[in-house]
């Protein structure tokens, strides 16, 4: 087996306007090996979140997307609706930045934490149910069994993002990909969220791929980093070269605008590097 | 939630004493004198018994007056007695209720069985040939008067192929008229579900759902179509409203037995007390079931059993 | 500048439906306003051939029961049908215009309640104020016209009271009031010219209403009496022919049918940029 996991070459997407095509992503390439954090790093609109969208095949229906994409050496662009609908969730779990938002609002949490287990490994309902407890206990949420019975209206922005993090590690994909999952939250429980991506990583060895634009978020979890910008690639390494050695002018400017990084990193080493499998 | 409702019954009574108001205003409006308007065709109009049903319609007094007497006689239940027939207008008009609603709620269901599908099928190919088809349906479908519609399913449905019968209120009678109204109607019921559902399908729940890798009949049918019925609930009573404008018609076109077809009888023989009273019940039961409707979607939306 | 759903209707390419519907509505007015030069027989005479007579080359849509050619009282029905669409439509524009903006710009007790008379009246299917109005008014081709205007003055008065809301939030009103200019002006001049083209829109679908309204009152005898050739009026006298004459069924039917299509196509694909109703469905 070869170790890099998610394997993406030669990815773009385009948009047709008016004036010809928009590369939204333009012929990238990356890889994310199995325990390992990669954080894809930009700003709005470098074409990010679309780079997720594609490996999930979930793009806007007037998108154009190019390239391949393997996971675990089985070729996914290609696939077809069905054969995709068996990758999702159950492979790759992606989880979004809108957690006010990303659960339906008239399904009670239960359902929406087991329907994924039910769908992908034929399991009872029961016993779904309790996986889902399991996972909600996993992300920290105190009784999580009458939880179940509730509307996502009950629930705060974290809690709901909490929910979804959950519901995605239930099915134990062996790539999660979290698109700016702390953007929406505050500060106290951005922590606890990154730290539960650092734990799928050690426990169950996952990959995660990171989308942010928030190199803070960056220093803290990630283990390698792709800096985006205008659709392309323009920088890839470790996450100390990247931040203590910035080769292009682009990150060197993403780094000094984010004052809280020095801290964040000396913070992480205080900690003795509790992201790292030893 | 309880204060909503309190609110919504608040706002439907001050909508039913409008009409009632309205309805007692109108009647001065009446170019000329109504009595005389009335009894244009009677012979036993004699000055005498012009000036006697004056007094008891209560003209004789100011306008204002009037208006308060008639509110409150209507608040007690009563819509006073036709002038063709002296009968109580309340009595004849809850006869032929029964009748109406059940044309009604029968032309409804047609109209969400056969809208809220076509709805469906627009939105879940948005831009393509069935959405196209689905639309210029619709469109054609609020552009054909529901009386023609009823003409035309009797030359067909009744006369050549002797289906049902042409007239009457037995239970056969019922299909045609509540195929013509849920007909005319299905039109604006699958516009209205295509544009909740198109609107659905774009929020980010829905993505969620396709990411978890749900089927994608899973995904149309459980997570986008229970909150567009529960959004189609809303405009389940506005829909409502506008059958029953088309119910009159179409009660008239196949004879159905209901109100509607007494007042356009009163309407023609210019019984006053029996046009007011219709208005009333009829402006009322439209009212009262949007009112309902709007309080069963507080129960069905779980954003709303909340408050 | 100006309205923002103008401006986007004036950018994009027309679409199609409103191609179909402007070319049929055109033909339709043409006809409507050469029919006394088109129409082979004057629509009211009697035994212009046999009774109930099928269509044929000296009949197109063939005869009545009087003997009366159909295809010239449907043509001369058409001026009736746009007329009394066009009249109502006028009424009731420039009544719930000026109630609208009565609203939008007077104080806050005279505007609650306005607004709260209009929405109640609004809450009614049009069609069915209509019928109470001519219930009070009696039949006739003139009451039943002035019962459609009236009940077509929720729609317009709320639908200019929403352009004129949103006009009078913009920053130039306020100072245009601040400067001392009378509301009345401000209106003349700056209201008025941003909010016209949007309800010249919204005139097209109260026209087919109108219409559809017109017949069915005729239709019911409420509306324009027989012998005038009004479509629904056709249809009603026609319901009792249906077996041996059905053709007298389906040409007015027809009429009716595509002049409320041309003017639904026209008015539809611009509406949704306007409706009130879309924004509070309340």
């Amino acid at each position: 087996m070869s170790e890099s996991f998610l394997n993406v070459r030669n990815l773009s997407v385009t948009f047709p306007t008016a004036s010809g095509t928009f590369a939204a992503v333009d012929d990238i390439s990356f890889t994310l090996k199995r325990g390992e954090i990669l954080a894809l790093v930009g700003e709005s609109g470098s074409g990010k979140s679309m780079t997720s969208l594609a490996i999930m095949r979930l793009l806007p229906d007037a998108a154009r997307f190019h390239g391949t994409i393997s996971i675990d050496g089985t070729a996914i662009a290609g696939l077809d609706r069905r054969h995709m609908e068996d990758v999702r969730g159950a492979r790759i779990g992606m989880i979004f930045q809108e957690p006010m938002t990303s659960l339906n609002p008239v399904l009670k949490i239960g359902r929406q934490m087991t329907e994924g287990l039910i769908r992908h490994q034929r399991m009872p309902r029961h016993q779904a149910r309790i996986a889902a407890i399991a996972a909600l206990d996993d992300v920290g949420i105190p009784d999580p069994k009458s939880l179940l019975d509730q509307y996502p209206h009950h629930l705060s922005g974290g809690m709901r993002q909490r929910v979804m993090i959950a519901a995605a590690l239930t099915l134990k994909p062996g790539v999660l990909i979290a698109d700016e999952p702390t953007t929406a939250l505050d500060v106290t429980v951005q922590a606890q969220v990154l730290d539960l991506l650092v734990d799928l990583k050690t426990r169950h060895g996952s990959g995660v791929l990171l989308i942010t634009h928030d190199i803070g978020v960056v220093a803290e979890t990630a283990d390698r980093v792709a800096v985006m910008r205008g659709g392309r690639i323009v920088e890839t390494g470790t996450v100390g070269d990247i931040l203590t050695n910035p080769q292009h002018d682009y990150t060197k400017g993403l780094i000094a605008s984010h004052l809280t990084v020095e801290r964040a990193m000396r913070q992480r080493h205080a900690e003795g590097r509790r992201g790292r499998t030893s | 939630m309880l204060f909503l409702i309190a609110k919504r019954v608040l706002t439907a009574f001050v909508t039913v004493l409008t009409v009632i108001v309205l309805s007692g205003i109108l009647i001065h409006v009446v170019p000329g004198d109504p009595v005389t308007a009335m009894m244009a065709q009677s012979v036993t109009a004699t000055p005498e018994v012009m000036a006697e049903m004056r007094s008891q319609l209560g003209l004789d007094l100011p306008v204002w007056q009037q208006v308060v007497l008639y509110a409150s006689h209507v608040l007690t239940g009563d819509l006073g007695t036709t002038i063709r027939g002296n009968e109580p207008v309340a009595r004849l008009l809850f006869e032929r209720l029964p009748n109406t609603f059940a044309l009604a709620v029968s032309g409804l269901s047609v109209a969400l069985l056969i809208g809220i599908p076509l709805g469906f099928l627009a939105a879940i190919n948005r831009g393509r040939l069935a959405d196209t088809a689905v639309m210029v349906i619709a469109v054609l479908g609020v552009s054909i008067p529901g009386f023609w519609l009823g003409l035309i399913m009797i030359q067909v449905f009744s006369l050549k192929l002797g289906w049902f019968p042409v007239a009457g209120s037995g239970y056969r009678n019922i299909v045609l008229p509540a195929l013509t109204l849920g007909l005319t109607y299905c039109a604006l019921v699958a516009r209205m579900t295509r544009s909740a559902l198109v609107d659905i399908l774009a929020e980010d729940y829905i993505r969620t759902a396709r990411a978890r890798g749900l089927r994608e009949h899973q995904v149309l049918f459980v997570h986008a179509l229970k909150p567009a019925l529960i959004s189609i609930v809303t405009v389940v009573g506005l829909v409502f409203a506008y059958l029953m404008g088309g119910q009159v018609i179409v009660e008239n076109v196949f004879s159905w037995n209901g109100i509607g077809r007494l007042a356009v009888q009163a309407m023609l023989e210019r019984d006053y007390p029996m046009i007011q009273g219709f208005i009333v019940v009829f402006a009322s039961s439209v009212v009262i079931v949007s009112m309902l409707i709007d309080i069963l979607y507080g129960f069905l939306d779980p954003r709303m059993r909340q408050r | 500048m100006s309205m923002v759903p103008t401006t986007t209707i004036r950018r994009r390419a027309l679409p199609w439906s409103v191609i179909i519907g402007l070319g049929l509505a055109l033909v339709i007015i043409i006809l409507a306003l050469a029919a006394p030069v088109i129409a082979p027989y004057d629509p009211m005479r009697m035994a212009s051939g046999p009774r109930l007579s099928a269509p044929g080359l000296t009949h197109l849509f063939g005869t009545d029961e009087f003997g009366r050619d159909l295809f010239s009282r449907v043509l001369h029905g058409g001026r009736l049908s746009l007329g009394i669409g066009l009249t109502a439509v006028l009424t009731g524009i420039l009544a719930g215009g000026l109630i609208g903006l009565i609203a939008a710009f007077s104080g806050r007790v005279i505007q609650s309640v306005l607004l709260r008379l209009i929405d109640v009246l609004y809450s009614f299917p049009d069609t069915l104020i209509a019928l109470a109005l001519v219930a009070f008014l009696g039949p006739g081709i003139g009451n039943a016209t002035l019962a459609i205007a009236i009940s077509l003055i929720p729609f317009y008065a709320r639908v200019t009271y929403g352009l004129a809301a949103a006009e009078r939030a913009k920053p130039y009103i306020e100072a245009a009031q601040l400067a001392g200019i009378r509301s009345a002006r401000l209106v003349r001049v700056h209201v008025m010219p941003n909010i016209t083209q949007s309800l010249i829109v919204m005139g097209t679908l109260g026209f087919s209403s109108a219409i559809l309204s017109a017949a069915g009152l005729s239709f019911l005898g409420l509306g324009v009496q027989p012998p005038s050739p009004e479509w629904g009026g056709i249809l009603a006298s026609g319901r009792n022919y249906i077996t041996k004459a059905p053709w007298i069924l389906l040409f007015p039917g027809l009429a009716i049918c595509v002049t409320v299509l041309s003017f639904n196509l026209i008015g539809d694909s611009l509406r949704d940029l306007i409706d009130p109703r879309r924004k509070s469905p309340s």
